[in-house]
C-alpha cells in the first residue's frame, strides 16, 4: 500500500495533478473565507467589540480608514511594477528565443543539455513534491491562530511561496539553456550581440525573482493586512525550504559531475574539458545550470523573501503600517531601477572582456543611482510622522524619542531627517546602507577571488612550490576573507544601529531588516550577473563541441578564432560576475538572519506569532536579558549551533565525492569503447545524468532533515533560550563557514586559470598540476557546501519562528502558558531526533540502485 | 590490409603494423583496452625499404591480420640501433601522439630553415636518447655537432627538436618567463650562464632523460632528423593553424600535463 502510494506520488503527471489541486484548493479557500469571515465578523460587531477585534476580512486594507487612498494606490501601483517587471522577463525571453540557434551540431548538444536540465528538475519536484504536502498540512495544523483564515493562509502561502521558488528556478534554468545556444550562435557574429543575448537571459531569471517575489509579498499584504506575517511566514519558508534543495541538489549534482569529469578526463586520461568523448561532459553542462542558475536564482528568491518578511513584521511592530509599506514600495524602486539599468547593459560588436565587465558594472551602477535617488524620494514623501499617526500607532512613538507632542516635532537631527519637517529618513539610510554593502561584498569577493588581485595571485605563485603549498595558501586566504566579509557586514550592521541609536531594539531590529531590503534592491542586476555565468561558460562549451572550425574558417577565413576568443571572454566575464554576486547571496543570508533572530525575540516576547501586533516595547526589552550569553542554557545552544553548519556540510561533500567516485567509474567504463574512444560513437550521456539525477536526490534527504529538525530538536527537548543560543551560533558560524569556503573555492579556481593564462608555467606544468589540485578541492567547497549554508541558515531561522509558539508551550526544560506541558516535547524530540537519524543512515546507506550500478561497474 | 613500417622514437624500435598512423598514434599512445596513456612520436618509413642490419626479411609474414580479421597492431622488427640504419630519404611523415592518442601528421618541409641570431637555444632530444640540453648552437649546427664522430661522445643520427626559451635566449637573467613549464628553471638559468663562464662549451644537458611528456606548444619551428648536414626538417604548424585545423589535437596538447 505504501509502496503503492509512493508511485503514484512519484509520478510526475500525478505529482504536478495533486500539486495542482492543492493549490486549487487554496484558492479556492481563500477567495471563500472573506465570506465566511465577513459574516463572522457581522455577527462579532453584534456580540460586542471584544469579538470583533477578532473578526478578519480579507483586503480588510481597503477599508481600513487609517490607510490612505494614495497608500492604498501606491501598493496597487507597486503590484503594477511586479507584474511590469514579469512581462519584461516575458519580453526579454521572447527575444532570447527569437535568437538564431545555430547549426544542428550545436543544437544537439544543447538539447542534451536541456534535457538533462528539465530531467533534473523534474525528478526534484517528485522526490520533494510530497514533503511540501506534508509540509503544508502540517502548517495549517500548527498555526497558532483561532482564525481558520490564518490556517489557510500560512499553508497557502508556503506552498505558493515553494512553487515561486521553484518557478523561478526552473525557468531561470531552463533559459538558461536555450540562451546559451542563442550566445554561441550569435558569438560567431558578434561580441556585442553574443554577451547582450547572455547577460539578458540572465535577466529574464532575475526579473523573474524580482516580480514574483514582490508579487508575493504585495498580495500577501493586500490580502492579510496587518496580520500579513502570519502569511508572510509561510511564503518566506515555502521559498527558503525549496531554495535549500534545490541548492543542496543543485550544488551535489553540478561538483559531482565537475569533478567526476575532470577527474576521469582531465587527470585519468588527459583529454581537453567539454571534449565530446567524455560521458560525463554534458552533465557536467547541465550542473552548471542546475548549480548557478536554478540553485542561486531560488536562494537569492528566499533572502528576497525572507527579508521582506523580516522587514514587514517588524515594520509593524515598531512603526506600524508606515513600516510595512515602505518595504513594498522601496522593493517597486527597486524592480524599476533594476528593469532601467539592466536594459544599458550593451557591448559594442568588437568589445572586449573588459568593456563588457565594465558595462555590467555601470548597468549595476546605474541601478543604484536610481534606486538611491527613488528611496530618497519616496521617503521624503512617505515617511511623516505627525502626532495623528503616532497616537494611532502607540509602538511606533518610541522610536521618536525626541518627539515633542506639543509642537508636533519628531526633533530628529538633520542626518535623519534631510532637514524635513516630521519626516524620518532613517528608514531611507538604512536602505543606502544595503546598497553599499551590496557592493563592499562584492568588492570584498572580487578581491579575493580575483585574478588581478593579490590573493589569487599570491596563491597561483604558492602553486610552483607543489599541491600542499596551494592548499595551505587556499586555506589562508579564505580564513582570511572572512575576517573582511564580516568587518563590511558588521560595519552595515553597525551604521544601522547608530541610524536607530538611542530608540529600543526592535527598532533597531528594524533597521537592518531595511538594510537588508536594500541589498537586494538591485536583485535582477544581481541574478542576471550570476546566471551570465553559467550561460557563458555552456556557451563556451558548445562552441567547443558544437562549431565546425573548418567550415566556419572556409566561410570567413578567421571567423572561427574570433567565435572562440569572444566565447572564451565571455567566459571570463561570467566567471567574474559569478562570484562577485555570492558575496551578496551570503551577505543577504547573514542580514536576513539577523532581522529574522529580531522578529524571533518578538515572538517569544508575546508567546506566539499571532499576538505579534500587540507587542509592546516593554515586552520586546525584558526578553533581552534572558538571551545572555552567560545563560548555560543559550550557552549550549550556540556550541550545538556552530556545530551544525559543520555536519551539514560534511554530508554535502562527502555526498558529492560519493556520487563523483559512480560517475568516474561510469567514464571508464565508456571509455572502454574504441569508439567512443575514437570519436566515431556519441558516448551514452544520458547514464552519467541519470547517475548525477539519483544522486543528488537521494543525498537530499539527510540535510534537509537536519536543517527543518534540529531547530525543532534544540527548541523542544532544551526550550527557548537554548533554541536563541542555537539560532545566534548557527549565524555566526554558519556565516564563516560559507564565506569561508566560497572564497577559498573561488581563489582556487582562479588562481588555476591564472596560472593557465601563462603565468608560472602555464599549461600542462607542475604549477598547473598543483592548482588543477586546489582547484579540485575548492569545488564541492565553492559551489556545493559554501552556497547551501545560506538557505541553511534562513531555512532553521524560519523553522524556529513557526514552531517557536509551540516551543514555548511543550518545550521539556520550562513551558509556560496554557495547557504547557513536557510531554509533548519529549515525543517532538524524540521523533525528530529518530528521523534525523534516519536520514543520516539512509545518506550513508547505497541505494538498490547504486548498489546494482556499483556491481555493474564491478 | 596494407602493412605500414613505423619507426617510433621512444623507445626506439622498428613496427610493422596494419593499422593506419593515425590508428597506430591512437594505439601507442592509449593502447588496446584505452586504459593506459602516454605520448608517442613516431615517423613513417617507406614500406619497401629494407636492410639487412635489421631483421626484415619475415615481416609479410609475421605482420598479419588476426584469425578474426581484425588488423594486427604491431609487430616489432627491432628495438635498438634503428634510427642510425635508416637512411633519410625512407623516412616519411612524423606523427605527433598526444596521450589520449589524438595524431598529427607533419610532412617533411623542402627546406630549412636558417638558425635564429638567439644566443642560446633549448633542445629536446628523441632518439638515441632523451636528454634536454642547452646550447649556444642554431638546430643545424647543432645536429652537426652531435653526429660529429669527432667528437668525444656523438650518435651516428639523432631526432631532436628546438624548445621555446622565451626571454632566456637572450639572456639568462631575464625575468618574465610566464609561460615556460620547464621544471627547475633556477637549473635552467645556471645551465646557460655557464656558457658565460667557459665560452668553448657548445652543449650542456639540462635534464639528463626526460621521462614525462613534451608539451608540444613549447616546440619552436619544428622536429629535426639527420646528420652532419645531411637533415629533414619537420615544421611544427603555426598555433593559428593548429586551432582551426587540428583542432581537437591540439586542444588535447594543450591538455597535456608535462616538463
Amino acid at each position: 500500500m505504501r509502496a503503492l502510494m509512493f508511485k503514484y506520488l512519484r509520478n510526475r503527471r500525478f505529482a504536478k495533478f495533486y500539486l495542482s489541486c492543492l493549490a486549487a484548493f487554496f484558492v479556492v479557500a481563500f477567495f471563500m473565507r472573506p465570506s465566511a469571515a465577513h459574516a463572522v465578523g457581522e455577527a462579532s460587531t453584534a456580540a460586542g467589540q471584544a469579538v470583533k477585534e477578532t473578526a478578519f476580512r480579507f483586503f480588510g486594507l481597503f477599508s481600513d480608514p487609517r490607510y490612505t487612498t494614495l497608500e492604498i494606490s501606491a501598493l496597487l501601483a507597486v503590484l503594477g511594477i511586479a507584474i511590469l517587471g514579469l512581462l519584461y522577463a516575458l519580453m526579454l525571453m521572447r527575444q532570447v528565443n527569437a535568437a538564431d540557434k545555430g547549426t544542428p551540431r550545436m543544437q544537439a548538444i544543447a538539447d542534451a543539455v536541456r534535457e538533462g536540465a528539465n530531467a533534473y528538475l523534474s525528478a526534484q519536484f517528485r522526490k520533494i513534491g510530497p514533503l511540501i504536502i506534508v509540509i503544508t498540512i502540517v502548517l495549517f495544523f500548527t498555526t497558532q491562530s483561532h482564525e481558520t483564515a490564518f490556517k489557510f493562509g500560512r499553508a497557502g502561502a508556503f506552498l505558493v511561496g515553494s512553487l515561486f521558488s521553484w518557478a523561478v528556478g526552473f525557468v531561470g534554468m531552463r533559459l538558461a539553456t536555450t540562451g546559451n545556444l542563442r550566445v554561441a550562435a550569435a558569438a560567431r557574429r558578434s561580441y556585442g550581440e553574443a554577451m547582450q543575448l547572455g547577460y539578458r537571459t540572465g535577466t529574464v531569471t532575475g526579473m523573474l525573482t524580482d516580480g514574483l517575489g514582490l508579487l508575493g509579498g504585495t498580495l500577501i499584504f493586500l490580502a492579510f493586512g496587518e496580520q500579513a506575517y502570519e502569511a508572510l511566514l509561510g511564503f518566506g519558508f515555502g521559498g527558503t525550504l525549496l531554495a535549500l534543495f534545490m541548492r543542496v541538489g543543485g550544488g551535489i549534482y553540478t561538483k559531482a559531475a565537475d569533478v567526476g569529469a575532470d577527474l576521469v578526463g582531465k587527470i585519468e586520461k588527459n583529454i581537453p574539458e567539454d571534449d565530446p568523448r567524455n560521458a560525463a561532459t554534458i552533465a557536467d553542462n547541465v550542473g552548471d545550470n542546475v548549480g548557478d542558475c536554478a540553485g542561486m536564482a531560488a536562494d537569492i528568491f528566499e533572502s528576497y523573501e525572507v527579508t521582506i518578511v523580516a522587514a514587514m513584521i517588524l515594520g509593524l511592530a515598531s512603526f506600524g503600517h508606515k513600516g510595512v509599506i515602505f518595504p513594498l514600495l522601496v522593493r517597486g524602486i527597486g524592480v524599476l531601477g533594476s528593469i532601467i539599468s539592466t536594459y544599458t547593459v550593451k557591448a559594442g560588436p568588437n568589445d572586449t572582456s573588459d568593456t563588457a565587465l565594465k558595462s555590467v558594472h555601470r548597468g549595476f551602477w546605474i541601478g543604484s543611482f536610481i534606486s538611491v535617488v527613488g528611496f530618497v524620494l519616496l521617503g521624503a514623501f512617505y515617511l511623516k510622522f505627525d502626532a495623528k499617526y503616532l497616537a494611532e500607532n502607540a509602538t511606533a512613538l518610541a522610536g521618536f524619542p525626541g518627539f515633542d507632542a506639543a509642537a508636533n516635532s519628531l526633533n530628529l537631527p538633520l542626518w535623519a531627517s534631510f532637514g524635513m519637517e516630521n519626516t524620518d529618513m532613517r528608514p531611507v539610510l538604512t536602505c543606502f546602507i544595503g546598497v553599499i554593502l551590496a557592493i563592499a561584498l562584492n568588492k570584498v569577493t572580487s578581491y579575493f577571488t580575483h585574478t588581478t588581485h593579490a590573493p589569487v595571485q599570491g596563491l597561483a605563485k604558492s602553486c610552483q612550490t607543489g599541491h600542499a603549498t596551494n592548499i595551505i595558501q587556499g586555506f589562508a586566504v579564505g580564513y582570511e576573507s572572512t575576517v573582511a566579509s564580516v568587518i563590511v557586514i558588521a560595519g552595515a550592521l553597525f551604521l544601522s544601529f547608530l541610524c536607530y541609536a538611542g530608540t529600543p531594539a526592535l527598532f533597531v531590529a528594524y533597521g537592518i531588516a531595511m538594510t537588508g531590503i536594500g541589498m537586494l534592491t538591485l536583485t535582477g542586476n544581481t541574478i542576471s550577473m550570476d546566471v551570465f555565468g553559467p550561460v557563458a561558460d555552456n556557451a563556451n562549451g558548445i562552441g567547443e563541441m558544437g562549431y565546425d572550425a573548418e567550415a566556419m574558417e572556409r566561410e570567413q577565413p578567421g571567423s572561427y578564432k574570433r567565435a572562440r576568443q569572444i566565447l572564451a571572454d565571455l567566459d571570463a566575464v561570467g566567471n567574474t560576475t559569478k562570484a562577485e554576486t555570492k558575496g551578496i547571496a551570503i551577505g543577504s543570508a547573514v542580514i536576513a538572519a539577523v532581522s529574522l533572530f529580531a522578529s524571533f525575540i518578538a515572538i517569544i516576547a508575546v508567546g506566539s506569532e499571532d499576538k505579534i501586533n500587540l507587542m509592546t516595547q516593554h515586552q520586546y526589552d525584558s526578553v533581552l536579558p534572558s538571551l545572555a550569553v552567560a545563560h548555560p542554557m543559550v550557552f549550549i545552544g550556540l556550541l550545538i549551533g556552530g556545530a551544525v553548519p559543520f555536519l551539514f556540510s560534511s554530508m554535502l561533500i562527502r555526498a558529492v565525492g560519493r556520487a563523483a567516485f559512480l560517475i568516474v567509474k561510469e567514464c571508464r567504463i565508456q571509455f572502454r569503447d574504441k569508439e567512443i574512444w575514437a570519436g566515431t560513437k556519441k558516448p551514452d550521456y544520458g547514464r552519467v545524468v541519470d547517475i548525477c539525477t539519483s544522486t543528488a536526490q537521494k543525498e537530499l534527504i539527510g540535510p534537509g532533515f537536519l536543517a527543518i529538525l534540529t531547530p525543532i530538536i534544540v527548541g523542544f527537548l532544551l526550550g527557548v533560550q537554548a533554541l536563541a543560543g542555537f539560532l545566534a551560533g548557527m549565524i555566526v558560524v554558519g556565516q564563516l563557514l560559507a564565506v569561508f569556503m566560497a572564497n577559498a573555492g573561488g581563489a582556487w579556481d582562479n588562481a588555476k586559470k591564472f596560472v593557465e593564462d601563462g603565468n608560472y608555467g602555464g599549461k600542462g606544468s607542475e604549477a598547473h598540476k598543483a592548482a588543477v589540485t586546489g582547484d579540485t578541492v575548492g569545488d564541492p567547497l565553492k559551489d556545493t557546501a559554501g552556497p547551501a549554508v545560506n538557505p541553511l541558515i534562513k531555512v532553521m531561522n524560519m523553522v524556529s519562528l513557526l514552531c517557536l509558539g509551540l516551543v514555548i508551550k511543550f518545550n521539556v526544560v520550562a513551558p509556560t502558558g496554557e495547557n504547557a506541558t513536557r510531554t509533548v516535547g519529549v515525543v517532538v524530540s524524540l521523533i525528530c531526533a529518530l528521523a534525523i537519524g534516519w536520514a543520516i543512515w539512509q545518506s550513508k546507506r547505497e541505494t538498490k540502485e547504486l548498489k546494482e550500478m556499483e556491481k555493474e561497474f564491478n | 590490409m596494407k602493412t605500414h613500417l613505423y619507426f617510433t622514437l621512444a623507445p626506439e624500435s622498428l613496427v610493422a603494423s596494419q593499422l593506419t598512423p593515425s590508428e597506430f598514434g591512437t594505439y601507442l599512445a592509449v593502447g588496446t583496452h584505452r586504459n593506459s596513456n602516454g605520448q608517442a612520436q613516431f615517423f613513417e618509413i617507406d614500406p619497401e625499404w629494407r636492410t639487412d642490419a635489421l631483421p626484415m626479411r619475415d615481416i609479410e609474414r609475421r605482420c598479419v591480420a588476426h584469425s578474426d580479421g581484425a588488423p594486427r597492431k604491431s609487430t616489432y622488427l627491432a628495438i635498438y640501433r634503428v634510427l642510425e640504419h635508416i637512411p633519410l630519404s625512407a623516412i616519411g611523415n612524423l606523427h605527433l601522439a598526444t596521450p589520449d592518442g589524438r595524431t598529427l601528421s607533419i610532412a617533411p618541409a623542402a627546406s630549412i630553415p636558417p638558425d635564429s641570431e638567439d644566443r642560446f637555444h633549448l633542445y629536446q632530444e628523441y632518439c638515441p636518447a632523451q636528454p634536454r640540453v642547452v646550447s649556444v648552437l642554431g638546430p643545424v649546427r647543432f645536429c652537426a655537432h652531435l653526429t660529429d664522430s669527432a667528437q668525444p661522445v656523438s650518435v651516428p643520427k639523432i631526432v631532436f627538436s628546438e624548445l621555446k626559451l622565451g626571454n632566456l635566449a637572450k639572456n639568462p637573467e631575464a625575468t618574465g618567463l610566464g609561460n615556460l613549464p620547464y621544471p627547475n628553471i633556477d637549473h635552467l638559468r645556471d645551465c646557460l650562464r655557464e656558457f658565460t663562464f667557459k665560452p668553448s662549451k657548445p652543449t650542456k644537458v639540462f635534464i639528463r632523460n626526460v621521462s614525462d611528456s613534451v608539451l608540444y606548444r613549447t616546440i619552436r619551428g619544428g622536429f629535426y632528423v639527420g646528420h652532419q648536414d645531411n637533415i629533414k626538417f619537420y615544421p611544427m604548424p603555426s598555433p593559428d593553424e593548429l586551432e582551426i585545423k587540428y583542432h581537437d589535437w591540439w586542444s588535447s596538447a594543450l591538455s597535456t600535463f608535462g616538463s
